[in-house]
C-alpha cells in the first residue's frame, strides 16, 4: 500500500458511516445514486479518514455528490473542480483528493483543465459521472451526447459528433484510466478504490444514466453496449489501451474495466525534490534572499 | 533644476543592450549611495522596435521618473527621431556617429557628443560591444563611477569566461577614451557618492511584490504568464522553493486563481499575479472566494486596455474591474501601491487583510512601476507584522460560517478532527449547508459585507500631505502619487497652497477621510492615467466631493510638470 494516496490516515468505518445527514437530491433511478454507493464502499474498503479526505466538485447534478460524503469538501464553480483540487493537493500532499463531476463540467466548460491534471500527474482521483446530457439545466446536449439526440436546444436533433473522455485521458497522459457503469456497483467501487490507491492522476469514467432527460443512453442501453475489457489486456500498454477503446467504438460498444495504469512521479513529488535540491525549508533565512537585492 | 538630480535616457532598438546598459548604470549609481528611480519602455515584440531605459539618480529621495531627460544617448536614428523634440537648450546629447545610421541636426544650445559606437564596436570585433562603448562614454562624460561599473561588469560576465569579460571591459575603456578626447561643454554629472552608510536594496516593482509575498509567509503561488506581471512569478519561482514553498504554472488564469483558492482552503497562504486580461478571467472565482470566505491575494499589474490593448504600456484603468469585477454583490479589498517600497509592505498587508477578513484582496500595481527599479531602505523582515487566519479551537460543534460580532468565523483546515465542512459557492447557512431562504441570504450577505466595514480602521489607508486649508487639493493613486509629491513640492516652492491625498486602500473606500480632505480644499484635482476617470467616478459616487478629473491615456505616466501646469490652470 506504499503507493496509495491515502496511506497516511486510515480508520475503520462502515460504508454507511461515510454518509452525511443530507439526503441525495437526485431523481429516483438516477445513476448517480449508484456512484455514491460505490464511493461509500470504496472509502470504507480503503479505510480513508474523512478528516483527511477532500471531496471536490464543480457544478451540475453529479457535482452535488460531496454534500453526501463525510469529508472536507468544496463545491466550486462550473468546470473548475480540477484546478481547485490541484491547489488543495499541492498545498497539502498528505490529503486524499476525490474529485467528481459531469460530462459538461469536465469536458465542455472545464475541458481546458483536463490535459493538465493528467500530464502533470496531480495525485487525485477524478470520477467522471457521464450521463451524456446537461441535467441540472433540464436537458441540453453535452459533448458526450450522441449525434441526432433531440433535446432542449436541439429540437431537430443534434448535429455534432460526441467525444470520448477516456480516449482523451489516455492521450493526455493520465496515469490511471478506467471506465465502468453506475449500475455495476461492485466494479465501480473496485475501480474507485484502485484509483485512490494509485499514486498519481486516476481517471474513472462512470456511465451514469439520466432517467429524466436522456432516454437514449438509459441504464439498459449502457448495460447492453458495455463490453468488459479482456483479462489478457495489458494495463501497462498505452497502445493496447487505445486500441481497445478504438475497437470498441468500431463495434458500437463501451469498454469497461481498467484500461491503463503506470507509475510515474507525481507533481507534488517532483516539487518536493526541487525544494530539496535548493536546500529549501521554512526556516531558510529571509535575509539571504533580501541580501541579493543589495546594489 | 538641481544639476545633481540627473536623468539619463538611453534609447535604441530592442536587442541592442539598451536595458542591460541602463541596469548597469542604475546599479553603479545605487552602489555610489545615490537614490535611483528608473523608467523603461519596450516593444511588445521580442526583437526590434524602440526600447528606452531612463535612469534618474540623485542624492535626495526620488518619487518619480522626472519630467524629461537631461542626457539622451541615442543608439540609432529611430531613437533620435523619437526624442529629438525633447532636445532643449542645455540638454546633453550623446549619439552614435560617425558611422551610425543617422546624421542628427543639433539644435541651438544642445551639448552634442558624437561617439562612434557602431564603428568602434566593429573595430573591436563585435557589434555586440556597442552598448559597452556607449556606457564607457556616458561614464566618462557624466561622472558615473568607473570603479562601480567595472565591478558590476566583472560580476556579471565572470560566468561567461574571461574572454567575454575582457572584450566588454575593453569596449567600455575605449568608450571612456573616446569621450575623454571630446571637450565637455555642459555641467551635467551624477552626484558625488554619498559618504554616509545607507542600508538599501534596489528592486523593481515586480520583484518587490514577490519579495513582499515571501516575507508575508507565502506558501503557494499559481502563475500564468502575462505582460507586465510575469516577473513576479519569476522572482517567486527563484526564491520560494528556498522557503519550502511551491509555484505552479497553470494552464490559464481561471486555473491559477482556482488553484490559489484550493491551496488557501487547504490552510496555506496563496496568491497569483496577473494583468487586466487575466483579472477579467478570474472574476467568477473571486466571487467564490468572497462567498466561501476563502482568503486569496491577486496582484494585478495594470497595462493599457481594453482587450489586448497596449500590453507593455502604463495605465491605471483596472479600478472598475478590481472593485466590481464579479457577478452578484461581491465584496473584496483593493490596495494600490505607490512605489517599490509599497510593493513590499502592501503585499504583506494584502496577505494580512486576506487572512484576517477571509476574502479576496487585489493589489494594484502598474506597467511603469512593474519595471521601475528604485532604491528602498533594506526591508527588515522582522519589521513587518504578519497575520494568520483565525482557526477553530476544536471546542463544541464546528460551524464554518458561525455568525460572530465581527463577522469573522474561525476556519478549519483539512485534517482538523471534527472540522469537516463544505466551502461552497451556493448561498449557505452557518454550517455551510445550502440555504436559499430570503432571511438567510440577507443575513449572510450582511455578515460578509459587514466584516469589511472594519478594514478602513485596520491600517493607515490614506496619507495626507499638508495641513490646514489649501487652495488646491490633489487626490492621486498608484504610481501617480510620486509624481504629485514632486509637483506639490514645486508648487509650494512657488508659494502656492496645495495639499495631497494619497489613498493606498481604494476599496472599501475610506469616505470620511476623503470628505475631511475635501472640506479643507477649495478645489480638488484628481489626475489618473485612464480615459474614464475611474477613481474620480468612485469619489463622486461614494463621497460628496466633485473632483476635477484630469486624465491622460497615452501609455505613459504623468510628469510633475504636467501636474504643475494643470494646478496653475485651476489655482
Amino acid at each position: 500500500m506504499s503507493t496509495a494516496q491515502t496511506h497516511l490516515h486510515k480508520v475503520e468505518l462502515l460504508p454507511k458511516e461515510y454518509k452525511t445527514e443530507t439526503k441525495p437530491f437526485w431523481c429516483p433511478g438516477c445513476g448517480d445514486h449508484g456512484v455514491l454507493t460505490s464511493v461509500y464502499r470504496a472509502l470504507a474498503e480503503l479505510g480513508v479518514d474523512p478528516n483527511y479526505l477532500v471531496n471536490i466538485s464543480g457544478i451540475g447534478c453529479s457535482s452535488r455528490l460531496p454534500y453526501f460524503v463525510r469529508s472536507y469538501k468544496m463545491h466550486t464553480l462550473h468546470g473548475r473542480a480540477g484546478p481547485v483540487a490541484t491547489g488543495v493537493q499541492l498545498a497539502r500532499p498528505d490529503l486524499a483528493i476525490l474529485v467528481n463531476g459531469g460530462d459538461g463540467d469536465g469536458f465542455s466548460i472545464g475541458g481546458g483543465h483536463m490535459p493538465h491534471l493528467a500530464r502533470k500527474n496531480i495525485n487525485m482521483t477524478y470520477v467522471l459521472m457521464d450521463n451524456r446530457i446537461y441535467g441540472l439545466t433540464k436537458g441540453q446536449v453535452s459533448p458526450t451526447s450522441q449525434r441526432k439526440m433531440k433535446a432542449y436546444t436541439t429540437p431537430y436533433g443534434g448535429v455534432e459528433e460526441p467525444l470520448d473522455p477516456i480516449l482523451y485521458m489516455l492521450t493526455y497522459g493520465a496515469s490511471f484510466v478506467a471506465q465502468t457503469l453506475a449500475t455495476n456497483v461492485k466494479m465501480t467501487a473496485q475501480l474507485i478504490k484502485e484509483g485512490m490507491e494509485h499514486k498519481g492522476f486516476s481517471f474513472i469514467s462512470v456511465m451514469s444514466h439520466c432517467p429524466t432527460f436522456n432516454n437514449i443512453d438509459d441504464a439498459k442501453y449502457f448495460k447492453e453496449t458495455a463490453e468488459e475489457i479482456q483479462d489478457s489486456h495489458d494495463v501497462g500498454d498505452i497502445d493496447a489501451a487505445m486500441h481497445a477503446v478504438n475497437m470498441a467504438h468500431r463495434n458500437g460498444r463501451i469498454p469497461v474495466g481498467l484500461l491503463f495504469r503506470e507509475q510515474r512521479a507525481t507533481l507534488d513529488e517532483r516539487m518536493a525534490e526541487l525544494v530539496k535540491q535548493v536546500g529549501g525549508s521554512p526556516d531558510y533565512d529571509l535575509r539571504k534572499i533580501i541580501d541579493l537585492a543589495r546594489p | 533644476m538641481n544639476k545633481n538630480d540627473l536623468i539619463i535616457r538611453i534609447a535604441g532598438e530592442g536587442g541592442e543592450g539598451i536595458i542591460s546598459t541602463g541596469d548597469f548604470i542604475t546599479q553603479a549609481c545605487a552602489r555610489a549611495g545615490l537614490e535611483v528611480y528608473t523608467f523603461k519602455t519596450f516593444p511588445a515584440e521580442i526583437k526590434g522596435g524602440y526600447a528606452m531605459y531612463q535612469t534618474r539618480a540623485s542624492a535626495a529621495p526620488l518619487f518619480n521618473q522626472g519630467d524629461t531627460f537631461d542626457v539622451l544617448c541615442a543608439f540609432n536614428g529611430q531613437a533620435y527621431d523619437m526624442n529629438r523634440h525633447l532636445l532643449h537648450p542645455g540638454t546633453a546629447f550623446v549619439y552614435d556617429g560617425p558611422g551610425g545610421d543617422f546624421e542628427p541636426e543639433i539644435p541651438e544650445g544642445v551639448h552634442a557628443y558624437a561617439i562612434p559606437m557602431t564603428q568602434t564596436a566593429k573595430e573591436l570585433g563585435s557589434i555586440k560591444a556597442k552598448n559597452m562603448v556607449a556606457m564607457g562614454a556616458l561614464s566618462q562624460l557624466f561622472n558615473i563611477s568607473e570603479k562601480a561599473l567595472r565591478e558590476i561588469l566583472s560580476a556579471k560576465f565572470a560566468k561567461k569566461g574571461s574572454t567575454v569579460l575582457e572584450s566588454n571591459l575593453n569596449a567600455f575603456a575605449r568608450g571612456r577614451e573616446l569621450a575623454a578626447a571630446l571637450t565637455k561643454t555642459d555641467d551635467w554629472h551624477v552626484s558625488d557618492p554619498k559618504t554616509e552608510e545607507r542600508d538599501v536594496v534596489v528592486l523593481s516593482g515586480n520583484d518587490a511584490v514577490g519579495l513582499g509575498a515571501i516575507i508575508a509567509g507565502l506558501d503557494f503561488f499559481a502563475a500564468y504568464p502575462i505582460t507586465p506581471a510575469t516577473e513576479i512569478a519569476r522572482y517567486v519561482a527563484r526564491h520560494l522553493p528556498k522557503r519550502g514553498g511551491t509555484l505552479i504554472q497553470a494552464e490559464d488564469e481561471i486555473a491559477s486563481i482556482s488553484q490559489v483558492v484550493g491551496a488557501s482552503f487547504a490552510g496555506k497562504k496563496a496568491m497569483t499575479a496577473t494583468s487586466g486580461p487575466g483579472l477579467a478571467l478570474m472574476g467568477e472565482m473571486l466571487g467564490m472566494s468572497f462567498m466561501s470566505e476563502t482568503p486569496c491575494v491577486v496582484a494585478n499589474v495594470q497595462r493599457g486596455g481594453p482587450s489586448t490593448g497596449l500590453p507593455t504600456k502604463h495605465e491605471q484603468s483596472d479600478l472598475f474591474l478590481s472593485i466590481h469585477g464579479s457577478h452578484g454583490d461581491c465584496g473584496r479589498i483593493v490596495l494600490s501601491v505607490e512605489g517599490v517600497s509599497d510593493c513590499i509592505s502592501l503585499t504583506v498587508e494584502a496577505f494580512n487583510l486576506a487572512e484576517k477578513y477571509q476574502c479576496p484582496v487585489i493589489l494594484l500595481s502598474d506597467g511603469s512601476l512593474a519595471f521601475s527599479t528604485q532604491t528602498v531602505p533594506y526591508p527588515d523582515p522582522d519589521s513587518y507584522p504578519i497575520v494568520t487566519r483565525k482557526c477553530w479551537d476544536g471546542e463544541g460543534e464546528y460551524k464554518r460560517y458561525l455568525l460572530t460580532d465581527d463577522g469573522i468565523s474561525p476556519m478549519a483546515a483539512p485534517g482538523t478532527p471534527g472540522g469537516m465542512h463544505i466551502a461552497t459557492g451556493l448561498e449557505h447557512d452557518e454550517a455551510g449547508e445550502p440555504n436559499y431562504s430570503s432571511a438567510n441570504h440577507e443575513t449572510m450577505q450582511a455578515k460578509r459585507f459587514g466584516k469589511l466595514d472594519n478594514v478602513v480602521n485596520d491600517f493607515a489607508p490614506v496619507e495626507v500631505d499638508g495641513e490646514g486649508e489649501a487652495d488646491l487639493g490633489i487626490i492621486a493613486w498608484g504610481s501617480t502619487i510620486g509624481v504629485v509629491r514632486e509637483a506639490i513640492a514645486r508648487l509650494r516652492a512657488e508659494g502656492h497652497s496645495v495639499k495631497g491625498f494619497y489613498p493606498k486602500l481604494l476599496w472599501p473606500m475610506p469616505a470620511e477621510q476623503y470628505e475631511a480632505f475635501g472640506a479643507s480644499c477649495r478645489k480638488i484635482m484628481l489626475p489618473e492615467v485612464n480615459h474614464t476617470g475611474q477613481l474620480a467616478h468612485f469619489v463622486r459616487a461614494e463621497t460628496g466631493l466633485r473632483p476635477v478629473s484630469y486624465t491622460i491615456c497615452g501609455g505613459l505616466p504623468f510628469t510633475p510638470a504636467m501636474i504643475v501646469g494643470k494646478a496653475k490652470e485651476m489655482l
